[in-house]
């Protein structure tokens, strides 16, 4: 029965590829969302390989993968950071975090919809590839956005994964951020992938209603992130006038007037 | 007690005569004063029950199964594919214990009503669980099965129920597997396919359609040429 209410706009980061740069992206863009007043939740959702609380130096005492299994309140493995957005942490080495059963989706859903009424919005970063934990979040989220990079195997497992969830799951709406471009061009860089995947998009998934990629971000390639990454900080702490940060700010500007757009909150 | 007048062959037809009793239907002897008719009406009767489900009218679980061994021969006889798909009601569940059961036989008449109208003539529709539908989609190309469940599905998502002034709407998964003409299966071996591309679909967030990856998903040749046309790269390449 449709009795779902939304009151925090989730969205799902994924890419098909690994490596370029999700779950950085995932938790800059938390903080940029939280500085403008939105009550942000980071969540981990490559449920048994995780990352965000290893970037973010937290050594977490319950993740999302135990309170799932245990059937217990996602509030448990609930942290409030020091960044001013919440996380949910994942699991680190568990093979059966790459399963969904149906009592775990359950217990997913029944545990986001529980949270829900505290956030403005979820920000799902999901794991590399196109297995069913990947393809379950996505599909649990009000938008989906595609992480890409110029490298012509992010192009095409970008395409791949567009292409398996509007076959598949008949979406049609997608929104991309195009990570290490050239700093001297990222702007173009991004508009030109965009357009590159347009392109073929509308060459061979022809459907009604056609599908949508909206460009919402290019993020120039910057050696302050890796820098972060290795001292476990966010890129405004360790390097506030990095390039990268306009480009996130640019998505979180976004996604705040989406939030208000969806919800009218 | 029923005498047949050619050859004075008595036949208890009593038990007969309870079934149809029990299943609603009229007392076949009201039909005609020729016991041969009045036979032949009870042999017809009994077989349209022993085929089909009370409920909804679609074909049951014991015929669908008799109807799939024979398609997927079919299909390995005419290498021509044969789609299968299922579909169940999303959170059927809800509707029994917040309205009732007749609410919930109201549920599945309205869905089963929906899936049989979306049909071809040689498409078999089936109820082989509580709220659980297949359909039998005989000579379809994997493409044509996909277009037929795509649109079987939005067909059924959603459809809206009328309880006690209120109108419910309902959503259903659906998974679609098809046959390989090149390879025998069985009907049971199938459905099982089927179904956990059903339950795929209700993993990952009900109201959806799954099926396999693989034939429809994955990249063609030409795709993969113009997704890795060089002139992206010259386009992204530092300068």
């Amino acid at each position: 029965m449709t009795t779902e209410k939304h009151k925090a706009l989730r969205i799902a980061l994924i890419s098909g590829k690994g490596g370029v740069g999700k779950s950085v992206i995932t938790l800059n863009l938390a903080a940029a969302l939280s500085s403008l007043g939105r009550k942000t939740l980071a969540v981990d959702a490559d449920l048994g390989l995780a990352s965000l609380d290893v970037i973010l130096d937290i050594s977490p005492q319950s993740t999302i993968f135990d309170a799932l299994h245990r059937g217990s309140p996602l509030d448990e493995a609930l942290i409030h950071t020091t960044k001013g957005f919440d996380l949910l942490p994942a699991g680190s080495g568990l093979p059966e975090g790459t399963m969904v059963t149906q009592a775990l989706a359950e217990s997913v859903e029944a545990g986001f919809s529980s949270l829900e009424d505290r956030y403005d919005i979820f920000l799902l970063d999901a794991g590399a590839g196109i297995g069913d934990v990947v393809l379950f979040f996505a599909n649990l989220a009000h938008e989906i956005l595609l992480v890409v990079t110029p490298e012509p195997t992010s192009v095409m497992d970008a395409y791949a994964t567009i292409k398996i969830l509007h076959q598949n799951y008949g979406r049609s709406e997608f929104l991309l951020v195009v990570n290490q471009a050239d700093p001297d061009r990222s702007d173009q860089v991004g508009a030109s992938i965009a357009g590159h995947l347009r392109n073929v998009i509308s060459r061979y998934l022809e459907s009604d209603p056609p599908v949508r990629l909206e460009l919402i971000g290019s993020i120039p390639r910057d050696p302050a992130i890796p820098r972060a990454v290795r001292h476990r900080q966010l890129l405004v702490e360790t390097d506030p006038k990095a390039p990268a940060i306009g480009g996130i700010a640019r998505m979180a500007d976004f996604l705040e007037k989406r939030i208000s757009k969806s919800f009218g909150i | 007690m029923y005498s047949n007048s050619s050859d004075d062959r008595k036949l208890d037809l009593s038990s007969a005569l309870r079934i149809l009793e029990n299943a609603g239907r009229p007392d076949p002897r009201l039909a005609s004063d020729d016991p041969d008719v009045q036979l032949q009406k009870i042999i017809d009767t009994l077989c349209d029950l022993s085929i089909h489900d009370g409920l909804t009218g679609l074909v049951n679980a014991t015929f669908f199964h008799a109807v799939l061994t024979r398609e997927i021969e079919r299909s390995l006889r005419t290498r021509r594919t044969c789609g299968l798909i299922v579909v169940d009601i999303d959170h059927f569940k809800n509707v029994n214990d917040t309205y009732g059961h007749i609410a919930g036989d109201k549920a599945i008449q309205a869905f089963a009503s929906e899936l049989k109208s979306s049909l071809r003539s040689m498409d078999t529709a089936a109820r082989i669980g509580g709220e659980e539908f297949a359909a039998i989609l005989p000579e379809c190309e994997p493409e044509d099965a996909i277009n037929a469940a795509t649109r079987i599905h939005s067909v059924l998502n959603p459809v809206t129920v009328s309880v006690e002034g209120e109108s419910l709407k309902l959503t259903t998964s659906a998974g679609l597997v098809w046959t390989n003409p090149n390879f025998s299966v069985t009907s049971t071996a199938l459905l099982s396919e089927a179904d956990q591309e059903m339950y795929r679909s209700k993993r990952t967030g009900r109201g959806r359609l799954c099926y396999r990856y693989g034939d429809a998903t994955q990249i063609s040749d030409d795709e993969r040429s113009a997704l890795l046309d060089r002139s992206l790269e010259e386009d992204s390449d530092d300068h």
